[in-house]
């Protein structure tokens, strides 16, 4: 039977155990209804109007209604799984717990969540499309072909984040 | 460092094949893991349920409640399936993108992974069943459930819903290949442990 020192001097376990409790703890944080209150749904809502803002750039007649995106042809409501900011958090979770300088760290929180929040966007924009156009395909875009595309993104990202900055520091442990 | 850089780019080139082979092998399992997901759900609730009166009845890849004890004309509350379960697709698509994903050792990784992502997938649907029974029915859920099991089953369906179904597929593909891994970020991370082993094994001799 492997000891709790054993297992935290094993890379792999000490990983695990590190991500999830961050993961734990940001997900307990974010349940509150005073962080949805003050964080969350204000987030989402700046969300619905960055995505309001492009859609009017490339010709839609968008209006933004707190988290609700509409136009003549179309609207989505942007709820908190699709904010892009559970797989930010998740993403953060594999970053702080990764064996790395603090440095890598932070350029790897704040590079990571800039390009989940742009994909994330190119995400909401394309869906707002293919509910015109292709509505049928709507539900099924939505759930798995986006959301899995989301989530292999963040981990690509943390693949490239890991082997651009954190190498050397996993090579030392 | 350049076979970690090769091999880092190749997984990154991978990927977007293996997402496509990922969402055909489960669109083509997808009734086989509706019903495989309800079924096993459906065993755990019983298991400690008295009397034993809950049916995952799937229809139309989502999972009908059904009761015994329901009223023949009363609505039967359903819970979608595809939610549950389409991280599948992103397990498969992580597995096949490692070097040599046919190999062997890799099918039996993808196997012992993808059992334990069921596993989390089936204890999802449980407790959305189980919320529904705390919270969604009305005065009979208020009776028959206490705060702290509203409460307890509340955080699990959460904590199992969209943090679980998100980073489930990456925790489980990292857990079972983590040497796999290391070796994309950076070439010998990984071999510390056999050297580790090897002194160990001197200093025992």
């Amino acid at each position: 039977m492997l000891s709790v020192r054993e297992a935290w001097r094993r890379p792999e376990l000490r990983f695990l155990a590190l991500f999830l409790a961050i993961l734990g703890v940001s997900f307990t944080a974010i349940a509150f209804k005073p962080v949805d209150d003050a964080i969350i749904v204000p987030y989402t809502a700046f969300i619905a109007r960055l995505s309001g803002a492009v859609l009017r750039l490339l010709g839609e007649n968008a209006t933004v209604d707190s988290c609700v995106v509409s136009s003549p042809r179309f609207a989505v409501t942007i709820y908190n799984g699709c904010n892009g900011l559970i797989t930010s958090l998740i993403f953060i979770s594999g970053v702080l717990a990764f064996p790395a300088r603090w440095g890598a760290k932070v350029a790897g929180v704040v590079g990571g969540l800039a390009a989940i929040q742009l994909i994330n966007l190119v995400r909401i924009v394309s869906l707002f499309y293919i509910g015109i156009y292709l509505p049928r395909f709507f539900n099924q875009s939505h759930i798995f072909i986006w959301q899995s595309v989301v989530i292999l993104a963040g981990v690509a990202l943390w693949v490239t984040w890991a082997h651009r900055f954190a190498a050397p520091a996993v090579d030392r442990s | 460092m350049t076979s970690a850089f090769e091999s880092h780019r190749s997984f990154l080139r991978r990927l977007p094949l293996t997402l496509v082979i990922g969402m055909l092998v489960w669109l083509l399992l997808r009734p086989a893991i509706d019903a495989a997901t309800a079924g096993l759900a459906q065993t755990l609730i019983r298991a400690f349920e008295h009397p034993r009166v809950t049916r995952l009845v799937v229809n139309d890849h989502r999972a009908e409640v059904r009761r015994a004890d329901f009223r023949s004309d009363s609505k039967i509350p359903t819970i979608p399936l595809t939610e549950i379960h389409f991280n599948t697709i992103v397990l498969l698509a992580l597995f096949l993108a490692l070097p040599r994903p046919l190999s062997r050792r890799q099918l039996e990784r993808l196997f012992m992974g993808w059992c334990v992502l069921y596993l989390s997938q089936s204890m999802n649907l449980l407790f959305h069943v189980k919320v529904l029974y705390a919270m969604g029915l009305g005065e009979w859920s208020q009776h028959t459930y206490s705060e702290f099991a509203r409460n307890f089953f509340g955080f699990w369906r959460y904590f199992t819903d969209l943090p679980g179904r998100f980073s489930f597929p990456f925790l489980i593909w990292l857990g079972f290949n983590w040497d796999l891994v290391m070796g994309l970020l950076a070439p010998g991370v990984a071999q510390p442990d056999k050297t580790e082993k090897r002194s160990r094994r001197a200093r025992n001799t």
